[in-house]
Formats: structure tokens, C-alpha cells, sequence
């Protein structure tokens, strides 16, 4: 069975943020100046398997380890994902309300308070693991709960009543 | 000269596009508004100050990059470096990939199309968040309106629903009717006047009536169900119907499983409103003022102590049952995630047993299934501790009549007759009443259910369905300087112009994204084209009677779309009145006749849904034969072969050339070598016709369309296909 690339891969690239908030993923022989960073597996594996992959897609490079990379480098990469991943992380529920079959959220993120109404939790209250939960909004924005029983007390049996 | 800046606002000056992001730049929640002037891209924050300004002359271009729930806008210098724009939530970003086409066209100074305006996220009159953009508010759904124009699918049946009304009236009359006949028989009693005469009368009287209560009640049963099956079957029919004729771009939007809770789950809150809600209500609120009425008429001071704690009553209820509802609610939601997990065991049973996976599954379902049981036993046992609780309310109104009626017996000022009577019409409307808010909640939802369905019953059709030029076509088609965009602001084609003569068969030949489907998109008319024109026989295609123009088309998809039926039943789909000897012919020419025969039942095989029964050869086959039974003049070839074997192909191929013969035929294939035999190809490149000619001719040209045949015959050579 092939197995994913080395972590020693990682000695033969290298990611230039220049300017502030641009990347380019320079390789031995190529320098990609669209590349995106993309986790393979980011609910079950959440640090652990980092993908590059250029314009098309197709993956340059795969970072089994990424916290085995040079400090700097991990940190531009680090930036780069910040800004890839939009998901929000549910630290406390302020409301939770159902009516007429639709829900009423209000939510303490990591972003800031923000309301949020669910249709249907049956298909947009995903559990994706046994504590991980994922709420999606009716416009598909993904609200994380990343381990339920870290949530405040309030906050879990406001959620353990309403899903 | 690009750059980032706090300086103050500009002089009021209009914005040719203005469009609010939810995102700020470190990605937390806050206003952000991207504003396109003729000459410069700025963002405003939440105080309307200017945070970022870019001179278009300073610009390459912009990308809209697709982010894990959400999007970014990013303005690429000509000196080579990029500056964010914009972050947006997914809530925007249909918008804002508008907004980043806007953009491009004002770098490159064509005519900026603006995209669709973004509708509203919250509700005008309550504020409250909508369940879809500028969708219905549950909550202020003007619930008088949408009875009233429920109601009006009542004409149909309006004896029947007269009738329902005089039944449901005596009904409540003669309810009354028992206490009053006991109250007579106490009368006589406590007078001294007893006759056994007089009891038997009443009594007679009382048979009477329980008779007729029966009948009516039955009656009312009846009536009642017949009317609210046939109301929802109409609005289902009515919102099928509906679903039908609207246009294409509805489709593209809503997902398919949303368009078909409009038709299922909203007719449903509906349909249960009207069989057990509406009959409550009405049966319970004609009770209530009725026997409000004799209370006063009896003793007003009495009545007015019974009624006093009725809104109480009321608001006790509702605060109880309303949580009691969501949890109900949530026993549904469970219960549908263990019929989705049983439902996924059984349909991979091979699966499962093939990778001795029983205990995960049962595991899984477990799980699944104490979910449902702690939230069923939760709901139970609050029902029942809330019932019981509520029964107090129901003693309420006896203890009051006790308390003061006995008071009022004992002084002389209630006889012992009017005493029983209140007695039995205060248990008549105690119990009913704590149900009232229940009725209010499943009245609310069967009428936002209401407004959805009438939401796409008031939406616009496609345009002309049966008004039009209404004639047989011979099969010239003309494009005249055509652009199109999905989204308005992104043109997918520009500038197309050709001239296809009947019967000619002209191949559409690039690269995926290019514009080939759009071509076959707007002659079907599933969408209309931004600028420019299309003709068929010299006549714009929107004036023709658009189902009889559509007739007149013949498509063979890539994947080819077979109803559950019979292999007759799917060949004769588009000539329903075909003979059987027609069907034969047309399976004859399609070169399905003999694999058709092969099979026990030939053409009585049921094709199981979407065909899963048929290999992709023989469905393809099918849906050939379809389309040369239905004649069209106008036929289309949407990668037809490109998903079966090449074995599979060559017999495709031969029925297509018995099918394209004098017709008008456009082909879309990616093996171009089944191109051979088209008149004309035209090869398509963002969104533009970049060569034309017969295939000898384009090779020779040694252009576009020679490379396209190079580097698919190295693919052939590497994996074995001739080319």
C-alpha cells in the first residue's frame, strides 16, 4: 500500500509570505505561486496530516507531522490555514430556542456573539465524533462544538435540550 | 497607486456595486462593506470609514477564493503582490463571487453586469433571523390571510362545507342539550312534582338527542376528513403543478430535497391541521361561547367567577406545553436518525456482512436507538407529569362552582337544578381549554407551511408556456451575438454567432467549462440569454409556444434518465399514443430490439427506478429509442457515449446515425473521434466559438482543435483506445 509522503519532504520546500498574507510554496524545482494548505482528515486527525496542494488541486506536498516543521515555517503555514478555515468554534450557548420546528441560536464563538437559525437538526446538527459536534446554519456556515463536555453546564443542557 | 488607508470617507458619490460582508479582516464577526466605483475597489468598516482603497488601473485582477465556510476576495497587483479585500461567511458568498466577476469586467473595462441583489437575512416587522433569505417568517405569518386563501380552495366543495358548518353547530347545540334535560329532571324532583311520565319524556328526549349526537358527530367526522384530504391533495396538486413551470435557475438554487418538502412535509402540517386541529377548534370554540351564553343567561355573577380564571388558564398552558412540544419534537428527530441508520444496515447488508461488521453496526445502532429512548422516556414522562399537573385546572373550575354556587344554593339565590347544570358545563369546557395553546402552535406551523406552498404558487413560471407561435419547425438555427451568464456578472458565453442550416449536424468540441452545455442550455430555452438573440426558422425562440417548441427537441444525455416503468412504457414516453409496431421500430433503429427481446419480460421489463435494472449500454439505447419515436426536428447529443465501454459505443453509434439522419443535430462529445461524421465543428473556448470547420479542415488549420486531437490520441495510445 503506498504510503503518504515522509516527513522528510519537508526539508525540500519552503513557504515565502511576501507580502504580509501572500504564500508561495517554493519546491527543488518549482515555485507554486497558487498553493493552498489543506488538512487531509481535520476532525479525526486535527493536527496531523497537512496537504499542499497547487491550483489544480492535485497535492505537491503531505505533512504527516506539521509541528515538525521549522518554526517559522509552521507558523506561516499556520497563518495560512487561520484564513482557510472559517469555521467557527462554539465556546458557550447564550440561547437555544425552537419554534415552529426551526431554531433560534445565539452563540459566544471564537469570533464574536453571533445568531445563527437551524432548520432541520436531524440533517444540521452533525455528531462527528461521540462529543464533536458540528451545527450547520441554513446558509451552510459551520458552527464547531469540538468536545461537548467542555461546554459550560448551562451551555450543555441548553444543547442537550434543544438537539 | 493600491493601498490600505484610514482616511476619511470619499465625497458622496454613487458606487456601481455595494455589498456587505459579515467578516472582518482577522476573520471575526463584524461589518465589512466592498464598494465598486468606476475607477477603484474600497471597503468600508462598521462606522462607514474607509479601510482599503484600490485604483483599478493599479489592478490585474481579483480571486475569489472558495474558503472552509466562507470566501475571501483578493485584488492582484500589476506589480505583482495581491491585497485582501474581503472575508465573507458562506452566507454571502454567492455574492460576493458576483461581486469578484464585477470587478474583473471593471478591470478589463467591459460593461459591468451587476449579479443579483442579496435578499434579506431577518425577518422587517420582528427582527428575527429568516430560515431562508428573504424567506417566510414563521412567527408573523399572516395567519388570517393564508386561512382566508386556504379557504379559497374550499369552492369546489362549498355544500359540502356549509353542510360541515350546520352539523359542527347543532353538534355543539345538543352537547348543551344533556345537563339541561338532567337539570329538568332534578327541577321536577326537588319540586315535589315527580312523575314517572315526566322522567320518561325527558329521558325519551335525552335517547333523542344521543342519537342525533352520534349521527352528527359521525357526520362531522366524515365531512370533515373528506374536506381536508381533497383541500391538501389539491394543494399538493397545486404546488406540483407549480414546481413544474418554474424556471431552471429555481432548480439550480434550491436543493431537490427542499423543493420536495414543499410539496410533502408543507401539504402535510396543512392536511393534519385540517383533520384534527381545525375540528377541535371549531367543535370546542363553539362550545366555549356557548356555553359562556347559557352560563350568563343562568346566573351572570356565578358565570363570571367560572370564567375569571381562563386567561390564567391559558397562559398556564402554554408555558407548560411548549417545551413539552420541542421535546416531542426532538423524539421525531430521533426516531428519523434511527430509521436513517437502519435503513443504511439493511441497504448494505452485503457490505456489512462481507466485512464481518455486525457488532460496529449494531453497535452503531445502539447508539442510535438509547438516543431515541432517552428522549422518548424524557417527552413521556414529561407529558404525563404536565397532564396530571394540568388536571388541577380542570378541578378549578368545579371547586369555583362548588365554593360559590354552593354558597349561592345554601342562601337561596341558585335553585338546585341551575347548580347541576353549571356543574356539568363547566367540566364541558375546563378540560378543552388547556388544549387551546396546543391548537395555537400546530395553527402557526400549518399556516407557515401554508405561506411556503403559496410562496412558489405565486412565483413567476416559465415565460409563454402555452402562448406563442405555435408551428412545425424545419430546423434553421441561428445564434446572433449571444451573452450569458448564470450569474449575471460572470458571462459563460460572449459574442456567440453561428448559423446551422436544417438537417445539419454540427459538432461542440473544448474543454469542460467552455461553453458547449450552455449552447444546448439556451436552444432548450432552460434559460434565456442576457443579450443577443437566438432563431429557429427565423423566429426568436421566446415567442414560440414554448411546450410545443419543446416537442419539437429531441435530447440524449450522458446520463440517460429512465422512469420507473416498463422498457414500452420508457420508449413511448415521449408518443404516448405510439403502437406497439412503432415502438419496435424506433428500438429497432436504436439497436436495442435485440437485447430488448433477450429478456423474460422484453418489453414488458420493468426498468426499476431511474433504470438501475439496464446496464448504462442498454439505457442509453432506451433513451435513443425514445428520442426516435418522438420525431424531433431538432435533436442534441449531450456526451451520449462518453459513459459506456467502447464495445457499448460503436453499437450507440450506429443507432445515433440512424436517428440524426435529415434532422438538425448538435453533438457534445468528449471522444472526438465520434465526431467524424458532423458537417461542421465549432470549438469552444471561455465562452467563445474559436474555430470552425469539418474536421479535415480544423486539422489542417493545425489550431486549437489539432491539439485537442493530439493530446487525446496520446491518452488513447497510453491507455489502449484506438483513436
Amino acid at each position: 500500500m503506498p504510503s503518504p509522503q515522509a516527513p522528510s519532504r519537508v526539508q525540500e520546500f519552503q513557504v515565502i509570505e511576501a507580502p504580509v498574507g501572500c504564500f508561495r510554496l517554493v519546491t527543488e524545482d518549482r515555485c507554486h505561486l497558487t498553493f493552498r494548505a489543506a488538512w487531509a482528515s481535520p476532525v479525526s486527525h486535527p493536527k496531523h496530516y497537512l496537504a499542499l496542494l497547487d491550483g489544480r488541486d492535485r497535492q505537491i506536498v503531505l505533512i504527516n507531522d506539521p509541528e515538525t516543521l521549522p518554526k517559522e515555517l509552521w507558523e506561516a503555514l499556520q497563518r495560512e490555514l487561520d484564513r482557510r478555515y472559517l469555521t467557527t468554534k462554539v465556546l458557550s450557548i447564550v440561547s437555544a430556542r425552537t419554534e415552529f420546528g426551526i431554531t433560534y441560536w445565539t452563540l459566544e464563538t471564537d469570533r464574536g456573539r453571533k445568531d445563527i437559525v437551524t432548520q432541520s437538526l436531524q440533517e444540521n446538527a452533525q455528531w462527528m465524533g461521540d462529543y464533536h459536534l458540528m451545527l450547520l446554519d441554513v446558509d451552510g456556515n459551520r458552527f464547531e462544538i469540538s468536545d461537548t463536555r467542555k461546554l459550560d453546564p448551562q451551555s450543555y443542557k441548553k444543547l442537550l435540550t434543544t438537539i | 497607486m493600491a493601498k490600505a488607508s484610514a482616511a476619511a470617507a470619499e465625497p458622496a458619490e454613487q458606487p456601481i456595486l455595494s455589498l456587505e460582508s459579515d467578516l472582518t479582516e482577522d476573520r471575526k464577526f463584524g461589518l465589512r462593506t466592498l464598494e465598486l466605483y468606476p475607477d477603484r475597489v474600497e471597503v468600508r468598516g462598521e462606522a462607514g470609514a474607509r479601510i482599503l482603497r484600490a485604483d483599478l488601473e493599479d489592478l490585474s485582477g481579483v480571486r475569489c477564493d472558495s474558503l472552509v465556510s466562507g470566501g475571501r476576495i483578493v485584488l492582484q497587483l500589476k506589480s505583482g503582490g495581491e491585497i485582501l479585500a474581503v472575508n465573507y461567511s458562506q452566507t454571502t458568498s454567492k455574492y460576493f463571487a458576483d461581486a469578484a466577476g464585477a470587478i474583473e469586467q471593471a478591470i478589463e473595462g467591459e460593461e459591468i453586469v451587476p449579479g443579483e441583489t442579496p435578499g434579506r437575512l431577518s425577518c422587517p416587522k420582528c427582527g428575527k433571523l429568516l430560515p431562508e433569505r428573504d424567506g417566510i417568517c414563521p412567527g408573523c405569518v399572516s395567519r388570517g390571510k393564508t386561512m382566508l386563501r386556504i379557504g379559497k380552495f374550499l369552492a369546489p366543495y362549498k355544500s359540502r362545507a356549509l353542510l360541515l358548518v350546520v352539523a359542527a353547530a347543532s353538534t355543539t347545540a345538543l352537547n348543551l342539550a344533556p345537563p339541561w334535560i338532567q337539570g329538568s329532571i332534578i327541577k321536577e324532583f326537588s319540586e315535589g312534582a315527580s312523575q314517572l311520565n315526566t322522567l320518561f319524556g325527558l329521558m325519551g328526549i335525552w335517547a333523542v338527542v344521543l342519537l342525533c349526537q352520534v349521527g352528527l358527530q359521525i357526520l362531522n367526522g366524515r365531512l370533515m376528513t373528506h374536506l381536508a384530504t381533497h383541500i391538501s391533495a389539491d394543494l399538493r396538486s397545486a404546488v406540483y403543478r407549480a414546481i413544474e413551470f418554474l424556471q431552471i435557475s429555481y432548480f439550480d438554487r434550491k436543493p431537490v430535497g427542499a423543493i420536495a418538502s414543499r410539496v410533502t412535509q408543507d401539504t402535510d402540517r396543512v392536511w393534519h391541521f385540517l383533520v384534527d386541529g381545525l375540528p377541535f377548534f371549531i367543535v370546542n370554540g363553539l362550545m366555549l361561547v356557548g356555553v359562556a351564553v347559557l352560563l350568563f343567561t343562568m346566573n351572570w355573577v356565578l358565570a363570571l367567577c367560572i370564567l375569571a380564571p381562563f386567561p390564567l388558564v391559558m397562559m398556564v398552558s402554554m408555558i407548560v406545553w411548549k417545551p413539552i412540544s420541542n421535546m416531542f419534537h426532538r423524539v421525531s428527530q430521533k426516531m428519523a436518525r434511527v430509521h436513517m441508520q437502519l435503513g443504511e444496515s439493511l441497504m448494505g447488508i452485503r457490505v456489512v456482512k462481507v466485512f464481518a461488521r455486525e457488532d460496529h453496526e449494531y453497535e452503531r445502532f445502539m447508539k442510535r436507538n438509547n438516543e431515541l429512548r432517552d428522549a422518548a422516556t424524557q417527552a413521556d414522562q414529561s407529558w404525563h407529569t404536565a397532564y396530571g399537573a394540568m388536571t388541577l385546572f380542570t378541578s378549578l373550575g368545579v371547586v369555583t362552582t362548588w365554593t360559590v354556587g354552593g354558597a349561592m344554593l345554601y342562601q337561596g339565590q341558585l335553585q338546585l337544578d341551575e347548580f347541576w347544570r353549571i356543574n356539568a358545563y363547566v367540566l364541558m369546557i375546563y378540560g378543552p381549554l388547556q388544549w387551546f395553546a396546543q391548537v395555537n402552535n400546530w395553527f402557526t406551523r400549518a399556516m407557515a407551511g401554508a405561506e411556503r406552498i403559496f410562496e412558489i404558487l405565486d412565483m413567476t413560471p416559465e415565460t409563454a408556456v402555452t402562448k406563442g407561435v405555435n408551428r412545425k419547425i424545419e430546423g434553421r438555427v441561428e445564434f446572433q451575438d449571444v451573452r450569458f451568464g448564470y450569474e449575471k456578472s460572470n458571462p459563460v458565453l460572449r459574442h456567440v454567432s453561428f448559423d446551422v442550416a436544417p438537417g445539419e449536424m454540427i459538432g461542440l468540441v473544448g474543454h469542460s467549462g467552455a461553453g458547449k452545455s450552455t449552447i444546448i442550455n439556451l436552444l432548450t430555452r432552460f434559460y434565456e440569454v442576457d443579450s443577443g438573440a437566438i432563431l429557429v426558422d427565423g423566429v426568436e425562440i421566446r415567442d414560440y409556444d414554448l411546450q410545443d417548441f419543446r416537442a419539437q427537441i429531441g435530447i440524449v444525455l450522458q446520463e440517460p434518465f429512465l422512469f420507473h416503468g416498463t422498457i414500452a412504457e420508457n420508449i413511448r414516453y415521449g408518443k404516448p399514443d405510439a403502437t406497439f409496431e412503432e415502438v419496435m421500430a424506433a428500438a429497432q433503429a436504436a439497436n436495442a430490439h435485440d437485447f430488448v427481446l433477450a429478456k423474460p419480460e422484453g418489453y414488458d421489463t420493468v426498468v426499476g427506478e431511474r433504470g438501475a435494472r439496464l446496464s448504462g449500454g442498454e439505457k442509453q439505447r432506451i433513451s435513443i429509442a425514445r428520442a426516435i419515436l418522438h420525431d424531433p426536428r431538432i435533436l442534441i447529443f449531450d456526451e451520449a457515449t462518453s459513459s459506456v465501454d467502447v464495445e457499448t459505443e460503436r453499437e450507440i453509434q450506429v443507432a445515433i446515425q440512424n436517428l440524426v439522419s435529415g434532422r438538425t443535430t448538435f453533438a457534445i462529445a468528449h471522444r472526438l473521434s465520434t465526431l467524424r461524421n458532423a458537417n461542421r465543428l465549432f470549438v469552444m473556448d471561455r465562452g467563445k466559438i474559436v474555430e470552425e470547420g469539418t474536421h479535415e479542415e480544423l486539422i489542417a488549420q493545425r489550431g486549437a482543435f489539432a491539439k485537442l486531437v493530439e493530446t487525446q490520441s496520446k491518452v488513447n495510445e497510453v491507455i489502449g483506445i484506438g483513436a
